[in-house]
């Protein structure tokens, strides 16, 4: 069931965001869903499990994107591992707690674009794609990551991301 | 001996961190051996992708011609097509009448070229908010391939980046990772068109001495590949002139609404004018 479920968000999640998603974008910014369902398996079911989705999910996400074919598996991957690991030192998954780590998360993820896509780019430009893509992008998926979460996790699930014990695809 | 849980992650770890080194330190073979990986997994996602566009599509008309104003909008629509059209028609023939005012009666049609073409849907946009970029639903097996250009019936559009065998991806002139050289229509001064990330577009180095003014159209020059000369890139909107610079520089709107995207044509080959009257080959519009 869960590794049918992984089959099912790999082959969905990134049409939904090439297609569908464009409805919900704010000011032409749309929230990175790959990104967001990364967080939060990483948090829910350990940073092993998030950076090998991230990594699956990031290449499929370059594959239809105008940049190199690494740079979201790489950062995606990263992402994964990250939340894993951030989470495994939370003493308690609220949502607020969930609301900055999914957006100190998305930044990270956005100045590592921000740096390879704009390496040349002046110091101005670079604070001109912070200001119109990072932080926006960061807020918006910030937001919603939050609010899937607290929809998704059911109050086990929590609990047992609360009392620490993980939960296996197995 | 049963290896332990621990054991096993480090194991993971280490596989990871050998084909990302390799990665890194072999680009050129690690980007193709990703390609390779990435070629049939394209080809799987595409038919989703289309899909759900189609889903998408038929939602969208349906909420929009029958419950807002269905009328009012397919007049709309029927219009803009009508402007967009006729817009492309007038830039054609404007690019004509230069031509012929500059050139002896032998270069005028000589040097025309017209393009054999492909029809593609948009069927998405780029999966990050970091490329403004747009996915067809056309790809190598229609003769698509990377770095041909893309247009409508107002202008340029972009080129295509990436292409597999039922998509590809195309990267538009106003993002600021592409650049397209284009040409003064009014001056005849080249200059280098990239995107901006306002959305708009910037066209760099045109000569100090050139009298380009606001309002003049700028169009491809031909130079670059995948784009004959003389579409229709956008209009000059303001030019950048400071004390010292080497070069202008003017901000450009373009000409084709890319929000309004739905159907483009991909540029598959540039042929001379007299190789076209056999007639475009099966699958082809000209």
């Amino acid at each position: 069931m869960k590794k049918g479920l992984l089959a099912v968000l790999m082959v969905a999640l990134v049409p939904i965001q090439t297609t569908v998603l464009e409805h919900v974008s704010i000011g032409g910014i749309r929230p990175d869903l790959c990104l967001i369902v990364v967080c939060l398996v990483g948090v829910m079911f350990g940073e092993v499990h998030g950076m090998f989705l991230g990594l699956a999910l990031g290449f499929v996400q370059d594959i239809f994107s105008a940049g190199e074919l690494w740079l979201n598996m790489v950062a995606k991957g990263m992402i994964g591992f990250l939340a894993g690991f951030v989470s495994r030192h939370l003493a308690n998954a609220t949502p607020g707690a969930m609301l900055t780590l999914i957006l100190a998360l998305s930044f990270l993820s956005g100045l590592v674009f921000l740096v390879v896509e704009r390496a040349g780019a002046g110091l101005l430009d670079a604070l001109l794609g912070v200001r119109l893509l990072v932080l926006p992008q960061a807020a918006f998926d910030a937001a919603v990551g939050t609010g899937v979460y607290w929809l998704v996790a059911g109050r086990t699930r929590r609990a047992d991301v609360l009392s620490g014990r993980r939960i296996s695809l197995r | 001996m049963l290896r332990s849980a621990s054991g096993t992650k480090r194991v993971k770890f280490l596989l990871l961190a050998l084909l990302l080194t390799l990665a890194v330190v072999l680009p050129k073979q690690g980007r193709q051996l990703l390609q390779e990986i990435g070629a049939p997994i394209a080809d799987l996602l595409s038919f989703p992708i289309q899909a759900f566009a189609a889903l998408d599509r038929s939602i969208s008309e349906t909420w929009a011609g029958y419950i807002a104003l269905r009328q009012v909008h397919e007049e709309n629509r029927r219009l803009r097509g009508e402007i967009q059209l006729l817009r492309g028609r007038q830039n054609e023939l404007r690019e004509l009448a230069y031509a012929s005012q500059r050139l002896a009666t032998l270069l005028q049609l000589k040097e025309r070229t017209i393009p054999s073409t492909v029809a593609a849907n948009v069927v998405g946009l780029d999966t990050t908010n970091w490329y403004r970029g747009v996915v067809l639903d056309k790809g190598q097996r229609d003769g698509v391939r990377a770095e041909m250009g893309v247009i409508t019936v107002a202008g340029a559009v972009g080129r295509v980046v990436k292409a597999s065998q039922f998509a590809s991806v195309v990267l538009l002139v106003t993002d600021p990772n592409n650049a397209v050289t284009g040409l003064i229509q009014r001056t005849r001064d080249e200059g280098i068109v990239e995107g901006t990330l306002g959305g708009r577009a910037r066209m760099k180095y045109i000569p100090l001495l050139s009298t380009v003014q606001v309002g003049d159209a700028v169009v491809t020059s031909g130079l670059t590949g995948g784009f004959p000369k003389g579409i229709r890139i956008g209009t000059i909107a303001s030019i950048q002139k400071e004390e010292g610079d080497l070069f202008q520089s003017a901000e450009l709107i373009p000409e084709v609404d890319f929000s309004q995207l739905e159907e483009v044509l991909v540029i598959t080959g540039v042929r001379p004018i007299e190789e076209v009257d056999t007639g475009p080959a099966i699958g082809e519009t000209s």
